[in-house]
């Protein structure tokens, strides 16, 4: 087998341990942790006889070993149970929300990196002033809590100067190019926010290892040959410190779709984030287990499609 | 010849002994020279004040008031929310208690992490189970599967503690364990495996010495990622409902929608949590630095 088809065979192979290891985790917790397993599946405010019958109807009577092996079944046909609150399947109603999500978290990041790599570059190659403002900048904005930046935002932007809308992802009854206008109004704020908390890792990361790569060999002969700063900066140097950058987007996915958790509820952003709140209001753990097992399968995968792609353009990764 | 390997062992005990204040000194010598170093020193320290003398400063708030959503004046310093409490003594109580959970989690997050971290670098055994649970729990998204646990379980201050110290070891032991790896292949260990036969004592005399610097820097980070997570779970109403946290403070703004009219409702806690972080953050980025005779420039 060639390099590349067994290193993207590991790869592919580790990505579904995770999911099932994410799978099996909800269901110890949902079971071992103190707490009604009738809850997990059922309404709170129900009768004994009720509780029984669910217990039954949902095979929690059974064995745990029999329920371990009728709820990996399950998932693997897509069936993460029922919503009480909206009667609906869990995974229609979460697959309705996770294009928002995704919407959100994919555009703060295409903001990130349009913004965050010339700081990266402002910072590794003007040392001193620049230097020390974007690295404290950087600091401050990887401790940023989530809702006080969101918050921030709106109370500014959205009330008192009411450049965007304040809630929701769209306009109701608008149509065509109007509707995709207020999408992306309403876009605005919640992307803001999101990218504002994680500008901070992507910028220090790409800053140190710029500095690295600009000390490397090449760079000195790239000099050497007489080629200007500029062009061994930005032709050079910062094609190999983006793959470090690379890794850290991924490694920072955990991060992001916790702040798109709170970025939505403050928002009222109808993506998973916004359910998970919604959920956690009504104490229905369908949901919650079903956002989970969602958002680490998207984790998981997106943290696989970024590993091939390093896996493809650095040859020393699929070795290793 | 035990007693020959035991007076060596001694010698190279004391000689380390000598070493150590004068390493002390010179990391505390460039630390002190750092000004963002000492203000974040202080400003951590005002803090930890300001949580063990909280029934000093203000009287816990609690019931309704008259003055409601009043904004900042001199007989409310931070206003008052939607039910007339001061805030300012809502952060004060809050910051009591956003520390006292952060100290729990990180103190059990620590000691999970650390001891499955030096295990790790010492055991090979141990380290082919760990690092793939470590890898596992890393690539999962740590927040909603906090909110499963917290919302399954019940909100409490324990159940709190726990869930964040449950979910940070993986982190503090990525990062101790990288570092363990590099002195076990050390050659003083080596020479300690042959003096010894109790991996114990390496472990506790060698091993955890020479990573204790990393788990210094290990502890603020931990301690201020857990002050955030607890912030986001108390946001969601996962918080514990019988003490004022600043997550708290700004999820009934939110909730009441204080935070729409009255900006001190959400500002101070939000400064608060912002000045805790960034003080945790700066102080192991000036120790690091103040540590590495490379950046230290002296």
């Amino acid at each position: 087998m060639p390099p590349l088809a067994r290193f993207a065979l590991r790869r592919v192979l580790r990505g579904v341990v995770t999911i099932w290891f994410a799978v099996t985790v909800t269901f110890l917790m949902l079971r071992l942790l103190p707490g009604d397993p009738a809850l997990a599946v059922a309404n709170p405010n129900m009768t004994r006889e009720t509780r029984q019958a669910l217990l039954h109807q949902y095979g929690l009577d059974q064995s745990l070993a029999v329920q371990y092996g009728k709820y990996l079944w399950q998932l693997l046909h897509g069936n993460l149970g029922v919503s009480f609150s909206q009667s609906v399947p869990v995974t229609t109603a979460l697959m309705d929300r996770l294009p928002w999500t995704l919407l959100l978290t994919l555009s703060a990041l295409v903001v990130t990196i349009v913004i965050g790599v010339p700081l990266g570059v402002l910072a590794a190659s003007r040392r001193g002033f620049w230097d020390r403002a974007v690295q404290l900048s950087g600091v401050v904005g990887q401790s940023l809590f989530v809702p006080s930046i969101g918050i921030f935002l709106l109370y500014l932007l959205g009330l008192k100067l009411r450049w965007f809308p304040i809630g929701g992802a769209y306009t109701e009854n608008t149509y065509g190019i109007a509707w995709y206008g207020s999408v992306l109004r309403h876009l605005v704020l919640p992307c803001l926010s999101l990218v504002l908390v994680q500008l901070g890792s992507y910028v220090l990361t790409l800053r140190s290892t710029l500095i690295d790569a600009l000390g490397e060999d090449y760079c000195t002969l790239a000099r050497a040959n007489g080629l200007g700063e500029r062009k061994v900066l930005w032709k050079h140097a910062l094609r190999n410190a983006l793959l470090p950058t690379t890794t850290l987007v991924g490694l920072q996915l955990g991060f992001v779709v916790g702040g798109a958790v709170l970025t939505e509820t403050i928002y009222a952003y109808p993506g998973i984030g916004r359910g998970i709140y919604e959920a956690v209001t009504q104490l229905d753990f369908p949901v919650l287990q079903g956002a989970f097992v969602l958002l680490s399968a998207t984790v998981i995968v997106a943290n696989l499609l970024t590993d091939l792609a390093y896996g493809l353009l650095d040859p020393r990764v699929r070795t290793a | 010849m035990t007693s020959l390997i035991e007076s060596t062992a001694g010698t190279a005990d004391a000689a380390d002994v000598a070493d150590r204040p004068a390493a002390a000194k010179a990391t505390w010598d460039a630390f002190r020279r750092n000004p963002l170093g000492i203000l974040a020193m202080v400003l951590l320290a005002l803090l930890i004040v300001v949580a063990l003398v909280a029934p000093l400063l203000a009287s816990y708030p609690r019931g309704h008031g008259t003055a409601i959503l009043r904004p900042p004046s001199a007989a409310h310093w931070f206003g008052t929310d939607n039910l007339g409490r001061d805030v300012f003594a809502e952060v004060v109580y809050g910051t009591r208690s956003s520390m006292l959970v952060a100290a729990g989690a990180t103190a059990l997050a620590i000691v999970i992490g650390v001891t499955v971290a030096v295990c790790s670098a010492y055991f090979r055994w141990v380290d082919g189970v760990m690092g793939v649970l470590v890898d596992l729990f890393l690539s999962l998204p740590v927040l909603p599967l906090m909110i499963l646990v917290a919302a399954l379980v019940g909100p409490s201050l324990q159940t709190i503690v726990l869930v964040l110290a449950f979910f940070s070891w993986p982190e503090v032991s990525r990062v101790v364990r990288s570092q363990a790896l590099a002195v076990v292949r050390l050659p003083y260990v080596d020479a300690a495996r042959l003096a010894t036969g109790s991996p114990l004592w390496i472990i506790r005399k060698h091993l955890l010495p020479a990573v204790a610097p990393v788990i210094a820097v290990s502890v603020v980070l931990t301690a201020s990622r857990a002050v955030l997570s607890a912030a986001g779970l108390a946001f969601l109403g996962l918080g514990d409902p019988n003490s004022w946290s600043w997550g708290r403070i700004l999820f009934e703004a939110q909730q009441s929608g204080a935070m729409q009219e009255a900006w001190w409702t959400t500002l101070f806690p939000s400064l608060a949590i912002l000045a805790l972080v960034v003080a945790a953050t700066l102080l192991s980025i000036a120790y690091n630095d103040a540590r590495d005779p490379r950046t230290r420039k002296d």
